[in-house]
C-alpha cells in the first residue's frame, strides 16, 4: 500500500506541470541534461534542431479511449528489439541517422503525423507494413534490404530503424516491430521508442508540424 | 460403515481446504489484501488525468488459448480484390464502351506506398521506386489481348499463381488449390453482356437429377415445412463455380459463404466432399 502511494505520488510528480521547474523563466534555461541544451543532427543534408520547453503541448489523438486498440503496451515488444528512451533517440538521430545508417519511423496515420511529428521522422504507417500490402517489400528495399537472388530479401545492408506511434497506449509501433520482424528485419536494427509523441511532447521537446497552416 | 463415511468425510474436508487456500496456486494476488491500489487509465483525453483510486480489484480478463491451425495444403494467395470490380476494370482496359475503370484495393495499396517511398527517398536520398508486379488484370488483359485459348489462360494464370507473384480473388480458389479461370472468363462475359444491355443471365434450374452433388431435403419446422438445397463440393469446383451453377452469377458466392460460415473458415477454403447449404435468395 506505501510503496503504491510513493509511485503514485512519482507519477503525478513526473505528468503534471510541475515537470518543468518553475524557476525556469527564460525558454533557453530548459535544457536537454544539464550538458546538453539542444541536439542537432542532420537527416540526408537537412538539419534539425531539437530543444526543450518551446513547443506548447497538445494532447495527442490515439492515447486515449477503449482498449482494445489503445491498451498498453509492454516495455520489451520482442526478444532482441531495444527498447529505447528519449536521450537514446536524439543520440540515434546524432549519430546513426546523421550518418545514413539509421531512420526514424513514424507509425501513425499521415494526418496524425502531418499534424505533429518528431523532427527528422519518416511517416511509414502502420499498414503499409502489413503483410496485406502487396508492395511491402518495395518499403522494404526503400529501407536498405535487397534481394538476395532466391526472391528473399537480405537485410545486411538495411538501415537501422527506431519506430515510435502515439504513445505507451498504442498499439501502432508494437505492430510495425512485429511486422517487419515477421518479414525477416533482424531484431538488432530495431529501437522501440515506447513513450511515443505523448512522452516526447510531456517533456516539452521540439515537434514539427507539416501540415500548412489554415 | 462408520469409518468410510468418516474417511469420505475426511477426503471432503480435505478438497475444500484445497479450493479455498490454493496451496499450489501460482497468482500472488489470491493472498493479497482484499482492498488493492489499482491504477487505472482516464476515458478522457489529455496527458496528465491519470486517475488513482483504491477500489476492489478486479480480477482481469484471462486471453483465450491461441488455437493450433491445422495444416493445409499449398494454395494460391489469396487479396481483397472485388472480382467484379477487377472484370469492370479488365472491361474498361479493352476498351468497352460505357465501362469506366473503378479504384481497387490494389489501387489504394499502390498509393500509398508510393506516397511512403517518397517519404523514404526524402530522408535516405536514395530514388526508390516502386516496382510494377502482374495482377490478375494486367495477366487476363494480355492473355485476352493476344488471343490466347481458354485453356492457355488457364495455364498462365495457374503458373503465375503458384510461383506467388500474384493473389487472386477467393471466389475463385477452386477445392483442389487452383484458380477457376472458366469462372473468371465466364464473369467477364456476362459483366460484357450486362454493359452492353443484356439481361444478367437467369438463375438456370438446378435439380438432382442434371446436377451431380445436388441433393433436396424436407426440413420440418415448427409452424411449416421448407425444402433445403444442399450441395457436395465435387473435384474443381469453387465458390464462385457453385454460385453460377445455383445463381447464374458469381455474385451470390457471399452468400453461399455466409450459410456455411461453420464448416468453411473463408471463401477460398472449401474441400471436396463438403456439403454445403445452397440458401433461398
Amino acid at each position: 500500500m506505501g510503496k503504491a502511494k510513493i509511485t503514485a505520488a512519482a507519477l503525478c510528480a513526473a505528468l503534471g506541470p510541475g515537470g518543468i521547474p518553475a524557476a525556469a523563466v527564460f525558454a533557453q534555461e530548459v535544457r536537454i541534461t544539464p550538458l546538453k541544451s539542444d541536439s542537432t543532427f542532420t537527416v540526408n543534408d537537412r538539419s534539425f534542431t531539437i530543444t526543450r520547453g518551446q513547443v506548447p503541448q497538445m494532447p495527442v489523438p490515439d492515447t486515449a479511449g477503449p482498449c482494445p486498440p489503445a491498451c498498453l503496451q509492454p516495455l520489451q515488444v520482442a526478444p532482441g528489439v531495444t527498447t529505447i528512451a528519449e536521450l537514446e533517440l536524439l543520440t540515434f538521430l546524432e549519430t546513426t541517422v546523421s550518418a545514413g545508417d539509421g531512420l526514424l519511423l513514424d507509425a501513425r496515420d499521415p494526418a496524425d503525423f502531418a499534424a505533429a511529428s518528431i523532427p527528422g521522422a519518416v511517416n511509414v504507417p502502420r499498414a503499409t507494413l502489413s503483410p496485406d500490402n502487396r508492395y511491402r517489400g518495395d518499403i522494404l528495399r526503400a529501407l536498405g534490404a535487397t534481394p538476395d537472388g532466391s526472391g528473399d530479401l537480405d537485410f545486411s545492408t538495411a538501415r537501422t530503424l527506431a519506430i515510435y506511434a502515439a504513445g505507451p497506449v498504442s498499439p501502432d509501433a508494437p505492430h510495425t516491430i512485429s511486422d517487419l520482424l515477421d518479414a525477416g528485419y533482424p531484431p538488432e536494427k530495431l529501437l522501440f521508442y515506447r513513450g511515443g509523441l505523448q512522452a516526447w511532447q510531456l517533456a516539452a521537446l521540439t515537434v514539427q508540424s507539416s501540415q500548412p497552416p489554415d | 460403515m462408520i469409518r468410510t463415511v468418516l474417511a469420505l468425510f475426511s477426503i471432503a474436508v480435505l478438497i475444500c481446504g484445497v479450493i479455498i487456500y490454493r496451496p499450489f496456486s501460482d497468482t500472488p494476488a489470491a493472498h493479497s489484501a482484499p482492498t488493492d491500489v489499482e491504477v487505472t487509465r482516464a476515458a478522457g483525453q489529455g496527458t496528465d488525468t491519470l486517475a488513482l483510486a483504491a477500489v476492489a480489484s478486479a480480477p482481469a480478463p484471462r486471453p483465450a488459448p491461441v488455437a493450433a491451425q491445422p495444416a493445409t495444403p499449398p494454395r494460391p494467395d489469396t487479396s481483397d480484390t472485388d472480382l467484379t470490380a477487377m472484370t469492370n476494370n479488365v472491361l474498361a482496359e479493352l476498351g468497352f464502351a460505357g465501362v469506366s475503370p473503378t479504384p481497387t484495393a490494389a489501387d489504394a495499396d499502390r498509393a500509398s506506398t508510393a506516397d511512403i517511398l517518397a517519404n523514404i527517398s526524402a530522408a535516405t536520398g536514395q530514388e526508390s521506386v516502386l516496382d510494377d508486379r502482374p495482377t490478375l488484370e494486367s495477366i487476363v488483359v494480355a492473355a485476352l489481348r493476344a488471343g490466347e485459348s481458354d485453356g492457355e489462360i488457364d495455364r498462365i494464370v495457374n503458373e503465375a499463381a503458384a510461383s506467388g507473384d500474384l493473389a487472386v480473388p477467393e471466389l475463385l480458389v477452386t477445392s483442389d488449390g487452383r484458380v477457376d479461370t472458366h469462372v473468371m472468363l465466364a464473369n467477364i462475359v456476362t459483366q460484357a453482356q450486362i454493359a452492353a444491355g443484356g439481361a444478367a443471365p437467369a438463375a438456370p434450374r438446378v435439380t438432382p437429377d442434371n446436377t451431380q452433388g445436388m441433393e433436396v431435403r424436407v426440413v420440418q419446422r415448427a409452424t411449416d415445412e421448407v425444402q433445403a438445397r444442399f450441395y457436395t463440393v465435387q473435384p474443381g469446383d469453387s465458390l464462385g463455380a457453385i454460385s453460377i451453377k445455383f445463381f447464374g452469377v458469381v455474385s451470390y458466392y457471399d452468400a453461399i459463404f455466409d450459410a456455411n460460415r461453420s464448416k468453411l473458415a473463408s471463401p477460398d477454403r472449401i474441400r471436396v466432399g463438403q456439403r454445403l447449404v445452397i440458401p433461398q435468395i
